[in-house]
């Protein structure tokens, strides 16, 4: 049977890098958010002491996690999720959506819509991260594309959005 | 018709209609290769005479294994337990669940035990747990609107543990959902109207949310079409077997609906209100639907135009400009309410300030809204929601459905 | 759409995936469905046209091993699914990914009978017997080259047919990679196929509301796109739609009996050895004309299914039945003048015409329902052998 082979899955190195490095990137940037604009705090707030999640793709990753320490600061804790308790996991079925994600082809809400992601844990908390994901998508996006990315963009002032946004910059990039 | 970019669409149960459907539960069993069921139940449905009903229409050709019917409203961790052992003791090799949201929950439950041999079920909760198919499951629906005879969902609760465990899986679906007239003869007129406007919300919040697809949409015009044409004859004439029938193909059709497409904010407020003011879901629908449209009308104003065409009927929907059919839709839904309010006596309730409790004292009161409007923003359903609501917003929409006024359009954000 | 009947069945186990990147859900769905090794079924022709490349990508990142075999025919028989039993076996295969229409999926379905029990259970399943256990996970690619019974519970090899429920594909899967241009006469070989289920369900006795919205998907996807498409193949969301439209279509066929057309393009395309889709396309206007003028059934709103609700609302109730007819038999018009050597009657696909007679499906036969005798089915046959559009 000539017409017969068997062949093992192949990888996308670059793929998979690119989300690795934006994984890492919005990590950070939650950490930042979380001290500068006042809904994201007051969304990590209503969260239980010591709650922590990881935003990842299916099978084996990238991942990245983030969760409130002791004090209740947000935190980003890398991506290796061997040893913590995640409280709530969401997982991306494959790199290409997370690819189509993370290129702002497809907003959060269009993701879910179309069952891209499989969330593990508790529905409330669920639905406080995906707001803060969406908040920090509008710091970091040119309004043209995150406007994109989200149902609707908020009416701040001008001055408060830019001041955070560099703030959330530095901490994304520089880890200030 | 249109095809979104993705879509994901399973309902893999099999449907059997019919005003004497039942009849053929004796083969659908042989089909499925079992032969000793265990009929799951509750005291209001064995108290009808429904049990007896699905019964008579098994005898002699059936050895039914138990029959369980003390499934309680509230029902848990520890019914699920007690049932499941029952299912064992008796040698049972499938489940029929007669009844109705609880009674559909707490099957789904035995069945992952029985099946999985599992002594937690806790396990089994969360995505992807289930991986192969658990035992056969029938349910048989007697109320027409929930439609979870065709839905992936169990929720059972651990009222030791104070938690709400959530099972979603396609081997939870039933195998085979049969609709019989017989099973919804004696529903009583309110219950008719609320359960009714259930399965119109599933099909309308399905058609305009985020996740409609082709055949979400084509059930749920199919569903619109049925509830229109039949909920206010069946409140009106109970005992009408064709509007029964016609309500529990609706529901059915409603079900697969919104169990592809998912809803949006009619049922985020709907479950909070249910949970911060125990209103009864089909009550909670009824009164939100009409807010559903109009908030998110800025951003489905055609997609929602389309469904006057189910409603009106062609003639009306020909005569009316495509300018004024989501008015129209809107002014339908509203027309509805007050029709099964007036053919129930007063019962079915067109606002929250007109809904009470089994005292008779207001269910909603008005100092509740702040904190319905908070539990609103814990709920999943707001995801599949065309616009954003936040807690300004979930508040605004229920003072207006308090009051029973329409939304201001220019309060609306977009 | 209306009052539904009194009685029915339904039932449509697939799971649908249609639309951008879902063939990259392949790895989770297989997991959901406890199945990590799949073997790829496909022809060469689509293995050389690089199907079988693509779907092997939508693997990448997940770490499993798949088999792919590349060589079913256009005839596939019992000797190559008892080879492919051995490689299935002998491999550790635990799923099926049918990639490509007719012969593939045969092959596929009859493999996974074999492959869940034991080999003679094909033979028992040939002899009516029913299954007795669950298959293994099936998945199906759809193209637009089609023979109109992937999604269904038929399945046949050469003399053998096979009829189950439990045949039918576990998932589905529609992704304009793996939906590629075809040639104009395949593309519309296949919608004319869909279009006849659909038409034939939509004016089927034991219609319910199920089969209605299925039917209604079918018959709206294909009027709007067919000529698009046919015009303009290299249309993507068009050629989604209209696979999308052949597994809505399949699925009512497979929930209601075969009606006469497809009874009769069947019998007809086995005599010439053309695509039963093509003769099916020049029998329905002539079925169509014969039910208008019938007393009994003809539904007042298929012009609803066929024009759409704005048309269908539109039109004067008395006018409506004419006006679907009316539509059909232009699209077919519009259908010929894009497709080369498109057939323009019977007596075009080398039919003679003393052999109608022999054609004509045995009363009894499931399509030939009530109202309808031989000398019905002989009047739409010969009709459409004289008529040339």
């Amino acid at each position: 049977m000539n017409s017969y082979k068997e062949i093992q899955s192949g990888s996308k190195p670059f793929k998979r890098a690119y989300v690795a490095l934006m994984l890492w990137f919005v990590g950070r940037a939650i950490e930042a958010a979380a001290r500068v604009d006042g809904v994201v705090k007051a969304e990590f707030d209503g969260l239980a002491p010591g709650f922590t999640f990881s935003l990842g793709v299916m099978p084996q990753g990238p991942t990245m996690i983030v969760g409130k320490d002791a004090q209740g600061l947000v935190k980003y804790r890398g991506w290796n999720t061997e040893g913590q308790k995640i409280d709530l996991k969401m997982k991306v079925k494959n790199l290409e959506g997370a690819i189509l994600m993370f290129t702002f082809q497809e907003s959060t809400a269009l993701a879910t819509a179309r069952n891209r992601l499989i969330v593990d844990g508790e529905v409330p908390a669920a639905c406080a991260i995906v707001r803060v994901l969406d908040i920090v998508e509008v710091y970091l996006l040119p309004k043209l594309i995150a406007k994109l990315a989200v149902k609707r963009y908020p009416d701040w002032s001008f001055g408060e959005k830019v001041r955070n946004r560099i703030r959330i910059y530095a901490g994304a990039v520089l880890g200030l | 018709m249109d095809l979104p970019g993705y879509y994901e669409y399973h309902c893999s149960v099999k449907v059997i209609a019919g005003h004497d459907a039942l009849e053929k539960i004796p083969g659908i069993l042989q089909d499925l290769h079992a032969c000793r069921p265990m009929i799951v139940t509750d005291k209001g449905v064995a108290g009808a005479g429904l049990v007896d009903i699905v019964l008579g229409a098994v005898k002699d050709q059936l050895v039914i294994g138990a029959v369980a019917d003390d499934v309680p409203p509230d029902s848990d961790l520890r019914v699920v337990n007690r049932l499941a052992a029952l299912y064992r003791e008796k040698g049972c090799d499938a489940l029929i669940a007669v009844g109705g949201g609880s009674v559909m929950d707490t099957a789904k439950g035995i069945n992952i035990v029985v099946s999985e041999g599992a002594d937690d079920l806790m396990k089994f909760s969360g995505a992807g747990a289930l991986k192969r198919p658990l035992k056969p499951l029938v349910a048989i629906p007697t109320t027409a609107g929930t439609g979870s005879e065709v839905t992936l969902v169990a929720v059972v609760k651990d009222h030791e543990r104070h938690l709400k465990m959530a099972f979603v899986s396609y081997f939870l679906l039933p195998d085979v959902s049969i609709l019989d007239s017989r099973m919804t003869l004696s529903l009583p007129a309110a219950i008719t109207a609320a359960t009714g406007m259930d399965a119109m919300t599933h099909a309308v919040e399905a058609y305009y949310g985020l996740s409609k697809n082709p055949l979400s949409d084509a059930t749920a015009l199919a569903a619109i079409r049925l509830i229109s044409g039949n909920l206010v004859k069946a409140t009106r004439n109970p005992s009408d077997r064709e509007a029964r029938l016609a309500m529990a193909n609706a529901a059915a059709l409603a079900g697969m609906a919104f169990s592809n497409s998912m809803v949006g904010m009619v049922h985020t407020l709907g479950h909070a209100t249910g949970s911060v003011c125990g209103v009864p879901h089909g009550v909670c629908m009824a009164i939100l639907l009409p807010y559903g449209l109009e908030y998110n009308r800025h951003k489905r104003e055609a997609i929602m135009g389309e469904l006057f065409f189910p409603m009106g009927g062609s003639d009306v929907f020909a005569r009316t400009p495509k300018e004024q059919r989501t008015d129209r839709v809107i002014a339908y839904v509203r027309q509805m309410n007050q029709d099964l309010h007036d053919a129930s006596g007063g019962r079915h309730a067109r606002y929250f300030k007109e809904v009470s409790d089994r005292e008779g004292k207001p269910a909603v009161p008005r100092e509740r809204l702040p904190d319905i409007a908070r539990t609103a923003l814990g709920d999943g359903s707001i995801f599949y929601n065309p616009e954003e609501l936040d807690y300004d917003d979930f508040l605004m929409v229920l003072e207006a459905a308090w009051e029973g006024v329409a939304l201001d359009s220019g309060r609306i954000r977009e | 759409m209306l009052q539904p009947q009194s009685a029915y069945a339904f039932y449509s186990p697939t799971k649908i995936l249609s639309g951008n990147k879902a063939l990259e859900n392949l790895p989770v769905e297989l997991d959901g469905m406890n199945a990590v090794k799949p073997l790829i079924l496909t022809t060469p022709g689509l293995s050389a046209r690089g199907m079988e490349k693509v779907v092997a990508s939508a693997f990448a990142d997940s770490n499993l091993t798949i088999g792919v075999f590349a060589g079913i025919p256009a005839q596939p028989d019992l000797k190559l699914v008892r080879e492919l039993y051995g490689l299935y076996r002998d491999n550790g295969y635990d799923a099926i990914i049918a990639l490509g229409g007719g012969p593939v999926m045969d092959t596929a379905k009859a493999l996974n009978v074999a492959v869940s029990g034991r080999p003679e259970d094909l033979e028992s399943l040939a002899d009516r017997n029913p299954l007795t256990k669950k298959l293994r996970p099936l998945v199906a690619i759809l193209n637009l080259d089609l023979s109109g019974c992937e999604m269904t519970r038929y399945a046949s090899l050469g003399p053998v047919s096979l009829t189950s429920p439990a045949l039918i594909p576990n998932l589905m899967i529609i992704d304009s990679r793996t939906v590629p241009e075809e040639e104009r006469k395949t593309l519309a070989a296949t919608a004319l196929m869909s279009m006849t289920q659909a038409v034939e369900a939509c004016l089927h006795p034991a219609r319910n509301p199920l089969t209605d919205a299925y039917a209604y998907g079918a018959a709206r996807f294909i009027m709007e796109n067919i000529i698009n498409v046919l015009r303009n193949p290299s249309d993507r969301q068009g050629r989604l739609a209209l696979a999308n439209a052949a597994f809505f279509a399949q699925t009512v066929f497979d929930n209601l009996a075969p009606g006469m057309v497809y009874e009769s393009g069947m019998a007809m395309s086995r005599s010439c050895r053309t695509n039963p889709g093509l003769i099916m396309g020049l029998l329905l206007p002539h079925f169509l004309l014969l039910e208008m003028k019938k007393e009994t059934i003809v539904r007042n709103d298929l012009y609803l299914f066929i024009g759409g609700p704005e048309a269908f609302a539109g039109t004067m109730a008395e006018a409506s039945p004419r006006k679907a007819v009316d539509r059909i038999v232009e699209i077919l018009l519009e259908i010929q003048v894009l497709v080369a050597d498109f057939p323009r009657s019977i007596r075009d696909v080398g039919i003679k015409r003393e052999d109608l007679e022999s054609l004509i499906p045995p009363l009894g036969t499931a399509g030939v329902r009530g109202g309808y005798g031989p000398q019905d089915i002989r009047d739409i046959m010969e009709k459409a052998w004289e008529t040339r559009f």
